[in-house]
């Protein structure tokens, strides 16, 4: 046994890194863009949460609208935490950007970001009302959770620590978004149900991303992935596609 | 973002030849800041020659013991450690960082546990940490540590670790294992091995009723210890892992020649602006805008100087400057002036550049 293995064989081999300073540059850096990514994501997700508030039926849903927007803003700050570790100034990331920012909802704009943040490309759409609201959360949070599994094994300890407490609080959201649709089809909303199952649909697919096959292998000897865009997508699409058919509703 | 606060060295005390304890008070107002979990860093940095080194040491007192204490280990031709062990003297000032890390688990008072430390050589500090305060703080928990060293004498805190399990007869167990030194018993002789692990499970170490294990030593050894608790049944959230100082190099850079009289024809003037103030400097076009900041005493943020974390980034208002290497900002980055200033060397006479934005 070698006793000055390098970090490279070390990652490859399945070891864990645990703070700033025994992080290599390039794994710095997809690091890096990995926890911007969650953050820009939850930040970007709760302000959209937080404009469609008020439009709750009841005063339980908007508690339960208000509670997604407290807890994502809650999981950004876990992550947020972590960045700042590695210098990331937290004060001015929370505030330097318009979180609640949209393009039009008929903008065509794929898996691409915005110039100004590193927000998955689904969340630069608007929500359109309540019932909107509750598919594009029910959708995404399916999409989150596969992700998080995913995140909660990799190579940066405190990170995959983070995502494993923030996992079971965002599949909650889930959970509220599945409730309250069976409210919504029973009181007859499925028409509008299903137009936002059509709208949201591809959108979230389009955020799993493509498979680079270069990109992936270099993260996956990090330690930063396992799976692919792909696979993880097809895990998505099996489950939520078995949870709009309890609702009535179908995948595209 | 964090920042750097003053530290005194109280106390240095030699635990074994090559590795220094130092005993710190936050002085000038940074009491506040260095409330630990047991189990924490700090990273410090201190200026050799005109070159900035940061580095990170693991606190290893207990939260009871009332100080605040790192152990540094010398490594072969790391400047920092050397220094730590040479040069730093009782009422020096350091420099440092609030307390990092997650290398611990949630200390409850009620608690019966059984815990499992691995240590190798200078990693026993953060776990030396954890297991004081857990024995202090969780009277019902109990805490085995496997510690391998190279021999005898180059065991840190040997006699604390025997004075400890005086202390709580029976709830702490040290299973040393050395790499040369031959022990009574066979198998406490070579390296912790995933093999050497199995052979532990099966009579030392009661590996079933194990609720959490922690491991900091170097790397073959972590992969090894992962390997074999995985094997017995432990999932990734009971082990808990702290990688220490073997991947940081620390190696001072070697200077060239003091600066080329020929580059004084080749000057800029840079106007650069950081925390809302502004100053202008004339340096030589083969410095970066990051170093000049540097060298004039601007806090200007950096981390990796390697053109990848970002750190660093400014925007270019005026002029121009060349990156010699960008891993990090994407080309819209690019388009709109951003630079990280680690890489970025002035092109104009003159150029303009700002942190702030």
């Amino acid at each position: 046994m070698a006793e000055d293995m390098t970090l490279d064989s070390y990652l490859a081999a399945g070891g864990v890194l645990t703070n700033p300073t025994n992080v290599p540059p390039r794994y710095r850096a997809e690091l890096m863009k990995l926890m911007a990514t969650f953050v820009d994501s939850e930040l970007a997700g709760a302000a959209g949460f937080a404009d469609i508030i008020n439009q709750g039926p009841g005063i339980k849903e908007r508690i339960a609208a208000a509670r997604i927007v407290l807890e994502k803003t809650d999981n950004a700050d876990r992550v947020l935490t972590i960045m700042g570790e590695f210098g990331a100034d937290t004060q001015r990331y929370a505030t330097h950007h318009p979180w609640t920012a949209r393009l039009d909802r008929n903008a065509d704009i794929g898996a691409t970001r915005s110039e100004h943040d590193m927000r998955l490309a689904v969340f630069n759409y608007p929500i359109t009302g309540w019932a909107d609201a509750v598919i594009m959360n029910l959708l995404m949070s399916g999409a989150v959770a596969e992700q998080l599994a995913e995140f909660s094994t990799i190579s940066y300890q405190p990170l995959a620590e983070a995502f494993r407490t923030i996992a079971p609080i965002e599949a909650h959201h889930g959970e509220l978004a599945v409730e309250e649709a069976a409210k919504l089809a029973e009181e007859g909303e499925t028409a509008q149900l299903q137009a936002s199952v059509d709208y949201w649909w591809p959108r979230v697919a389009a955020s799993f991303g493509s498979s680079r096959t270069e990109k992936h292998e270099a993260l996956r000897k990090l330690g930063l992935r396992r799976l692919t865009g792909p696979e993880l997508k097809s895990r998505w699409q099996a489950n939520a596609t078995a949870t709009l058919d309890q609702l009535g509703l179908a995948a595209p | 973002m964090a920042r750097f606060h003053d530290l005194k060295v109280t106390d240095i005390h030699k635990t074994i030849r090559d590795a220094v304890v130092l005993t710190l008070e936050p002085v000038n107002g940074a009491a506040e800041h260095f409330e630990f979990t047991a189990g924490q860093y700090l990273t410090f940095r201190h200026d050799f020659d005109g070159e900035e080194l940061r580095r990170s040491y693991s606190i290893c007192a207990g939260k009871d013991d009332g100080v605040l204490q790192v152990g540094i280990k010398r490594v072969e031709g790391g400047a920092f450690s050397s220094w730590a062990n040479s040069d730093l003297q009782v009422g020096d000032v350091m420099q440092a960082m609030p307390p990092m890390g997650s290398f611990h688990t949630q200390i409850d008072a009620n608690a019966e546990r059984q815990y499992l430390g691995f240590a190798g050589g200078s990693g026993i500090t953060p776990v030396l940490s954890i297991l004081r305060t857990t024995l202090a703080r969780e009277p019902k928990s109990r805490f085995t540590l496997v510690y391998a060293n190279k021999g005898i004498n180059t065991i840190m805190f040997r006699e604390e670790l025997e004075d400890l399990k005086n202390l709580y007869m029976g709830r702490l167990n040290v299973i040393h294992i050395l790499e040369a030194d031959a022990q009574e018993i066979d198998l406490f002789t070579g390296l912790v091995t995933q093999d050497k692990c199995a052979q532990l499970f099966q009579h030392w170490i009661d590996i079933e009723n194990v609720d959490t294990a922690f491991i900091c030593g170097p790397e073959p050894m972590m992969l090894g210890i992962a390997a074999a608790l995985r094997e017995h049944g432990l999932d990734d959230s009971q082990i808990k892992f702290e990688l220490f100082a073997s991947a940081q190099p620390g190696r001072i850079r070697r200077k060239t020649g003091a600066a080329d009289a020929a580059t004084q024809a080749n000057q800029t003037k840079a106007q650069i602006t950081l925390d809302g103030s502004t100053q202008t400097i004339t340096l030589p076009k083969d410095q970066s805008i990051l170093e000049a900041a540097l060298d004039n005493a601007m806090d200007a943020p950096f981390a990796c100087k390697a053109g990848v974390c970002s750190t660093c980034r400014c925007r270019v208002l005026e002029g121009e400057v060349e990156m010699v290497a960008n891993h990090a900002l994407e080309d819209y980055e690019v388009e709109k002036g951003y630079v990280l200033s680690c890489q970025a060397y002035p092109v104009t006479d003159r150029v303009v550049v700002d942190y702030d934005q």
